[in-house]
């Protein structure tokens, strides 16, 4: 899956799967589609960004794995949309 | 029986007729358009204006629905001085394009007023074996090969998800492939990790890579990095790749590899997998959301199995 949108996006064509997540349930044999949007208030690519350099990937400045405090767990491993899905 | 005067006359009057300076502007705007080369292939392979498609005259109306699927897209059409394109360009819009322009002058004045032109090299005898079953493929094609050719992607991971990636890549004739990988092979990997095989067993994961793939495509530059992706190297290393595949198995490189990738411009195609299931998807620039927008902060660690 990840080769062909690779070959797609290089080539130039076709329906990348921008703004769409795509999960696979191989247990149950089925694919689904969520729709995402950007979040505006994302720190790195929202309107007004905190994250502008890689400082907080730096040994010692924690944040960027800090522990999260919203609740977000073991579902984003296993690839389900835990956080803001768009309908 | 009209004189050729009189169907150029005919034809210039039905069409629009822009030259080399408005081209480039379009091109330049990134704006939607579809330029078709329609001169001999001979000629197209002399040189042309990128991003051309070479459909020759007398293919035209045979090839044209394919090349533009979307009427509503401008057409412009050249060829060597703007004739034969200008009466290709009326054959059009008597197909009922509505918005097909002629480049005024052709490839001609375009060289002359100092513009840009490619030239491709020819395809060997075993490339267009190789890969003529993408040439089958109107979106491929043999220009679409050689773009694929031309282009570098980077594997961050070469275990269960690069693996495949890498190979179907390699497959496809993607010029240069890095792939980044600090690990050495473990049996455990074998069962889903097809780069490397038994004899592989407690080599670096990059080296039984580059043989794999180099055995599958001798078209393929294999440029390995035996070691983990940092926040003191990823800059570096990304920035000559026109994508990225993210196939890692860890919240840190994703986070990483998501903000490095937002900050410098590039499209990551990220996957990830934990036991049955997985995800896909394309994070590029402005175009839509990032990692971030999707879980902004990492999960709680320990918490993951990785």
């Amino acid at each position: 899956m990840q080769a062909t949108e690779a070959v797609k996006l290089l080539v130039g064509f076709g329906e990348p799967l921008i703004g769409r997540l795509l999960t696979f349930d191989a247990l149950g044999m089925r694919f689904r589609e969520v729709k995402l949007r950007r979040d505006p208030n994302c720190p790195l690519c929202g309107k007004t960004p905190t994250i502008t350099d890689l400082s907080i990937h730096a040994e010692g400045a924690g944040q960027a794995c800090a522990i999260g405090d919203n609740g977000q767990g073991t579902s984003a491993a296993a690839g389900a949309p835990a956080a803001k899905p768009g309908s | 029986m009209k004189t050729l005067r009189e169907m150029l006359a005919e034809a210039r009057q039905a069409i629009r007729e822009e030259g080399p300076e408005e081209l480039q502007a379009r091109l330049a705007s990134g704006e939607p358009l579809v330029l078709i080369d329609v001169r001999d292939p001979d000629e197209y392979r002399d040189g042309y204006i990128e991003p051309a498609v070479n459909i020759s005259r007398g293919f035209l109306e045979f090839r044209i629905g394919t090349a533009a699927p979307d009427p509503s897209v401008p057409i412009i059409l050249y060829c060597q001085t703007g004739l034969r394109s200008a009466l290709a360009a009326k054959a059009l819009k008597d197909l009922g394009f509505p918005n097909v322009i002629n480049l005024a002058g052709g490839y001609q004045r375009w060289i002359q007023s100092g513009h840009p032109t490619v030239k491709d090299s020819p395809l060997t005898t075993d490339q267009i074996q190789r890969y003529s079953r993408h040439f089958l493929l109107g979106q491929v094609g043999e220009k679409g090969q050689r773009k694929l050719l031309r282009s570098k992607v980077l594997l961050i991971g070469a275990g269960g998800l690069g693996s495949p990636t890498a190979y179907y890549l390699a497959a496809a004739g993607v010029g240069t492939l890095g792939i980044m990988d600090g690990d050495r092979v473990d049996i455990t990997n074998l069962q889903r990790q097809i780069l490397h095989r038994t004899s592989d067993i407690g080599r670096p994961k990059v080296e039984s890579a580059t043989e794999t793939i180099r055995a599958l495509n001798p078209d393929v530059t294999v440029v390995p990095y035996p070691h983990r992706i940092t926040v003191d190297n990823i800059a570096e290393i990304i920035k000559d790749y026109d994508l990225i595949i993210d196939g890692s198995d860890n919240f840190e490189t994703r986070y990483l590899v998501n903000d490095a990738c937002y900050l410098q411009r590039k499209t990551n195609v990220h996957g990830s997998i934990f036991q049955f299931e997985g995800m896909a998807t394309v994070f590029a620039p402005d175009q839509g959301p990032c990692y971030r927008c999707l879980y902004p902060v990492p999960p709680p660690a320990g918490l993951v199995p990785s």
